[in-house]
C-alpha cells in the first residue's frame, strides 16, 4: 500500500522551485507596470505604490514570487526589510528620466553594497524604451559603471513595460541564473 | 449544473408565463407593479432596470440606451407598447421617467469619468497647472511654493519634485478629485492632511488620494455604485456626485486608517483592501447612501 502511494507521489510532478525576486528602483520607473505585465494583468489603471505589491508568476518550472516595493524617497528606508532570502534582484530604471540618472545610480550602488544582498544576481531593466527620449541600455550601463561589478553576475536589458518588449528576455536570463548566487 | 438549467428554463420560459399570469390577475404589467410596490431609489430603480433589460420587447430594452432628452418620448412608447392606461395609474409615468434618468445617467457618468481619467496631466496646459497650484494653496494656505519643481510637493503627499508623474493611470480625474475635496471640504481636507503627515501613522496624502480615486473608479465601472447613486440622486447622476463619493472615501479612509493603527505605511495595500471590502459590503445594502457627514455638523 505504501509502495503504491509513493509511486503515485512520484507521478505527481515535482512542485516548482520557489524564487524570491525583489523589484526595486526610483518612483515612476515602471516597477508596478512591469509586475502587472508579468502577471498578464491590465496596466492602464496603475497608481503610485504605497507600500508594496506582491505577485506569484509561474515561469519555466519556477514559481517566481515578485515583490514590488514602492520607490518614493520617503519609503526607500523600508527596502532593507525585504532583503532577507532574496534570490534575484531586478532594478528598474526610467531610461528617459536623465535628470535622475545620478540618483538612481546612487541607490543601485548602495543596494549592491548591502550585505544581505551580497552575491545576488542583478538584472537591470532599462525601461521606457518606447519613449523617443529614452537613453539606450549601453549608455546607461556606461553611466552607471556596471562593468565594475565583480562580486555577482549581472545583466542590463532594454525593455518597455508598456509594450512588453524585452521583458521575456530579461525573465529568461533570471530563470537561467536562479541558482548562481555567489556564496 | 441543475441551477444553471433552472436559470435557463426560468429566464427563457417560466418568467414570461409567470409575468403573463400575474398581469391577467392584477391588470398591471411588471413595471407598474415595481413602481407602485417599491419606494423610489435603488429598490425601485434596480428592479426596473432588470425588468427592462430582460424584456422581450425591443422598445423596452432600447430605452436603457436612450439619450437623456429622448427619455420622455421613450416612456410614452413604453406606455403604448405595454398598453397601460395612464388614468388608472397616474404616477407611473413620472416614476418610470425618474428610473430611466437614473439608469441611463449612470452609463453616461461612466463615460464622462472615463474621459477625465484618460486625459493626461499636461504641464504645458495652463488650466492643469493652475489646478495644481490651486490644490497647494487650498491645503497649505500659509506656505509659499518656492518653485514649480520642488521637494515641497512632498508635504502634501506627492512622491517627488514634480507631481506630474504621480497621476498615471488616473490622469486628470485624480487631480480633479483632490481639488474638489479641498475646495468643498477645506477644513476636513486639511485635517486629513495633518493626519497623513503624522510621523508614525502617516501616509502620502496625494498619492493615497489618487489611489482612492482608483477605488471609486473601479467601483463605478463594476456597477457597484448603482444603488448608492439611485438612492442619493433623484435624476441623472453627474460628475459632481462622483467627486462627492471620492470625498466620502478620502474622509472615511483616513478615519479607518487611524483607527486601525497600522505598523507602517508598508502595510498600506493590506488595509486598503480591508477598507475596500468594507465599502463593498455597505454598497450591497438596498438603502445605501455614502454621504460624507462631518462631525461638527456643518455640511
Amino acid at each position: 500500500m505504501s509502495g503504491l502511494l509513493s509511486i503515485l507521489r512520484k507521478l505527481k510532478s515535482t512542485p516548482d522551485q520557489e524564487v524570491r525576486i525583489l523589484l526595486l528602483g526610483l518612483d515612476n520607473g515602471g516597477k508596478t507596470t512591469l509586475l502587472k505585465h508579468l502577471a498578464s494583468e491590465d496596466i492602464s489603471h496603475i497608481t503610485p505604490t504605497q507600500g508594496f505589491n506582491i505577485k506569484s508568476v509561474q515561469s519555466q518550472g519556477f514559481k517566481l514570487n515578485v515583490w514590488d516595493i514602492g520607490g518614493q524617497r520617503k519609503i526607500r528606508p523600508y527596502w532593507r526589510n525585504y532583503f532577507e532570502n532574496t534570490d534575484l534582484l531586478i532594478y528598474v530604471i526610467d531610461s528617459a528620466d536623465r535628470k535622475r540618472f545620478e540618483e538612481t545610480g546612487q541607490e543601485l550602488a548602495e543596494l549592491l553594497d548591502e550585505e544581505k544582498l551580497s552575491g545576488v544576481p542583478v538584472l537591470i531593466f532599462a525601461n521606457k524604451q518606447d519613449l523617443l527620449t529614452a537613453a539606450p541600455a549601453s549608455e546607461i550601463a556606461e553611466g552607471l559603471n556596471l562593468h565594475t561589478i565583480r562580486d555577482r553576475i549581472w545583466q542590463i536589458q532594454a525593455c518597455s513595460a508598456l509594450t512588453g518588449e524585452g521583458i521575456q528576455e530579461g525573465i529568461n536570463w533570471l530563470c537561467k541564473n536562479v541558482n548562481s548566487k555567489k556564496k | 449544473m441543475l441551477g444553471y438549467i433552472w436559470h435557463y428554463v426560468y429566464s427563457s420560459f417560466l418568467r414570461h408565463w409567470l409575468k403573463w399570469l400575474i398581469r391577467q390577475v392584477t391588470g398591471q404589467c411588471e413595471l407598474q407593479r415595481i413602481c407602485s410596490t417599491y419606494k423610489p431609489g435603488a429598490p425601485r430603480t434596480s428592479r426596473a432596470e432588470h425588468s427592462l433589460r430582460s424584456s422581450k420587447s425591443k422598445v423596452l430594452r432600447e430605452a436603457l440606451e436612450s439619450n437623456r432628452d429622448k427619455l420622455e418620448q421613450r416612456v410614452e412608447e413604453i406606455i403604448k407598447v405595454k398598453n397601460i392606461k395612464p388614468q388608472k395609474d397616474p404616477l407611473f409615468k413620472g416614476s418610470l421617467h425618474v428610473c430611466l434618468l437614473q439608469i441611463t445617467g449612470y452609463s453616461s457618468l461612466c463615460v464622462s469619468v472615463e474621459d477625465l481619467r484618460k486625459k493626461v496631466f499636461d504641464s504645458e496646459d495652463q488650466d492643469h497647472e493652475a489646478m495644481l497650484f490651486n490644490l497647494w494653496g487650498l491645503l497649505m494656505p500659509t506656505v509659499k511654493l518656492e518653485s514649480r519643481m520642488t521637494k515641497q510637493w512632498g508635504d502634501i503627499g506627492f512622491q517627488g519634485d514634480d507631481p506630474k508623474t504621480d497621476f498615471r493611470g488616473m490622469g486628470m480625474l485624480g487631480l480633479i478629485n483632490l481639488v474638489f475635496f479641498s475646495e468643498n471640504y477645506t477644513e476636513e481636507a486639511r485635517q486629513v492632511l495633518s493626519h497623513a503627515n503624522h510621523p508614525k501613522l502617516g501616509y502620502s496624502y496625494a498619492i493615497v488620494g489618487i489611489n482612492l480615486t482608483e477605488m471609486a473608479y473601479s467601483l463605478l465601472r463594476s456597477g457597484a455604485l448603482k444603488s448608492h447613486f439611485y438612492n442619493t440622486v433623484e435624476g441623472t447622476p453627474e460628475l459632481q456626485h462622483f467627486h462627492q463619493l471620492y470625498c466620502y472615501l478620502a474622509y472615511e479612509f483616513d478615519k479607518f486608517w487611524l483607527a486601525e493603527e497600522p505598523e507602517s505605511i508598508m502595510h498600506f495595500n493590506q488595509y486598503r483592501e480591508k477598507f475596500h471590502d468594507k465599502i463593498k459590503t455597505l454598497l450591497q445594502e438596498p438603502d445605501v447612501g455614502l454621504r460624507l457627514t462631518v462631525q461638527s455638523g456643518k455640511k
